[in-house]
């Protein structure tokens, strides 16, 4: 039987995260990683949507509380994150499959392993349903 | 004397609100019957289904068919429909986007079944009786239809030409929908055929709205008196219009009600939860953040409310096909 390998969907704010690293480079290491403006650009649709794509997981970086570059983009997902955990446990979707984190890392070094951790954590849950 | 035009008006897992719609054009519906000829319409008029599967493909002008599809009988149906017509419109919010019968699809067969035959309170079943779609009865076989383990909406199953949405369409949309399918007046294939704005373009409230808006909780509208003039919204009561199309005519705003979004989706959006859900929290202001789940737990089960006329069509939902969003 092969090992069960979650997919780790992580989107990521360009002004806290790995906006001093090398793109390229880092995303060699990194599978399904989408660079965005800013977290409060995430839309909820593509959450869902990477889901439906067969993501085992979903994992957010914003930057800390009172860094947005926006003013209030981290806030805004952060409470919208809330809600659609609630929303997706009504489909069948353990909220834990979707996790935001608000730190700042420049070089991007810690995304890796945190993808990392999110997949150890996904792999007790096991593989997402059939939608 | 040419030919009249044949139109079909049929229901599948519909609660007949679609119909009434219908009937609510009243006397505008008799200078209509002149120039069409009424085939099929179970609710108001007795016909044979016998006579519909003796007639020739593409017969049919125009069938209008309302409700979502839950079992083989309403699949079959559908696709008889289809095949003796020329164009079908998806009536109503059940056959656009599963409607409110598509709630089902939070809970499975399973669970339904036996709430239903098993444990609701008024159920007496010393046999333990399930529904079977065959059942040997003094070697007579009786048959009833298959219920699906989902709620599905139509295009799952036929090709659709025009969607008229609504909980149910109201009158001059279906009229505007009836006469320019019968003129041939029409716009590209897989249309709505309701206009592309939003509610809150069209609301009456809309001058009165904030520019503002600190919502600190969400309130249910039964639970106040909510002003006439005001925006929901700004009153902190959940109102889906800033993502749901129009053409009601507001008529849920206009009686101090809030909209609920049975129209479903603006053109250019796919599944209108996502939307609603942002609106929602962006709306919400919260002073401390150990009080957001506090205050977003103050919208009451938000799948239900969020996906109250589209679960079966949502991006999480159990549809089969990518859902195309109208440009």
């Amino acid at each position: 039987m092969v090992a069960f390998e979650p997919k780790v969907v992580c989107f990521s704010c360009n002004f806290g995260w790995g906006f001093l690293c090398d793109k390229d480079d880092l995303s060699k290491s990194i599978k399904y990683w989408i660079p965005e403006i800013c977290s409060g650009k995430i839309d909820s649709r593509h959450i869902f949507q990477a889901f439906r794509a067969g993501a085992d997981g979903v994992l957010i970086l914003g930057c800390p509380e009172g860094h947005c570059h926006y003013q209030d983009g981290n806030y805004q997902t952060m409470k919208k994150v809330y809600l659609m955990q609630k929303v997706m446990k009504a489909f069948g979707i353990e909220p834990e499959r979707l996790s935001m984190n608000m730190s700042r890392d420049p070089e991007g070094k810690n995304i890796p392993s945190l993808i990392q951790e999110m997949k150890e954590r996904l792999i007790k849950l096991g593989p997402i349903k059939k939608m | 004397m040419p030919k009249k035009p044949k139109v079909a008006i049929y229901w599948l897992g519909a609660c007949a609100g679609c119909d009434e719609s219908i009937v609510d054009l009243n006397e505008a519906i008799l200078p209509l019957t002149e120039v069409i000829d009424i085939v099929l319409w179970p609710i108001a008029i007795d016909f044979k289904y016998e006579e519909i599967r003796s007639m020739q493909d593409r017969e049919i002008a125009l069938c209008i068919l309302s409700g979502s599809v839950r079992n083989s009988d309403h699949q079959e149906m559908a696709e008889l429909l289809r095949k003796k017509s020329q164009t079908v419109l998806a009536f109503g919010s059940c056959a656009c986007f599963g409607g409110s019968p598509g709630l089902a699809n939070f809970t499975t067969k399973e669970d339904i079944f036996n709430w239903v035959y098993r444990d609701a309170p008024t159920v007496v079943n010393p046999n333990g009786s399930y529904p079977q779609t065959k059942t040997d009865i003094d070697s007579k076989i009786l048959t009833l239809p298959e219920f699906f383990e989902n709620v599905f909406t139509l295009d799952e199953f036929i090709d659709v030409d025009y969607y008229l949405p609504g909980c149910p369409p109201p009158p001059d949309l279906i009229s505007n929908a009836i006469n320019s399918v019968l003129s041939g007046d029409l716009p590209p294939k897989g249309s709505a055929l309701t206009p592309r704005k939003a509610i809150c373009d069209t609301c009456p409230r809309n001058k009165n709205k904030p520019t503002h808006m600190d919502i600190k909780k969400y309130i249910r509208i039964h639970t106040v008196d909510a002003d006439p003039d005001t925006c929901f919204l700004a009153q902190g009561i959940i109102c889906l219009g800033p993502a749901t199309r129009t053409g009601c005519g507001e008529s849920c705003i206009r009686v101090n009600v809030p909209c609920r979004g049975c129209f479903g989706p603006v053109p250019s959006v796919v599944g209108s939860g996502p939307k609603f859900l942002s609106t929602l929290t962006s709306l919400l202001l919260v002073e401390k953040d150990e009080d957001i789940e506090d205050a977003i737990d103050s919208i009451d089960d938000p799948a239900g409310y969020l996906y109250r006329f589209t679960q079966p069509y949502s991006i999480l939902g159990k549809r089969s096909h990518k859902i195309d969003m109208e440009d």
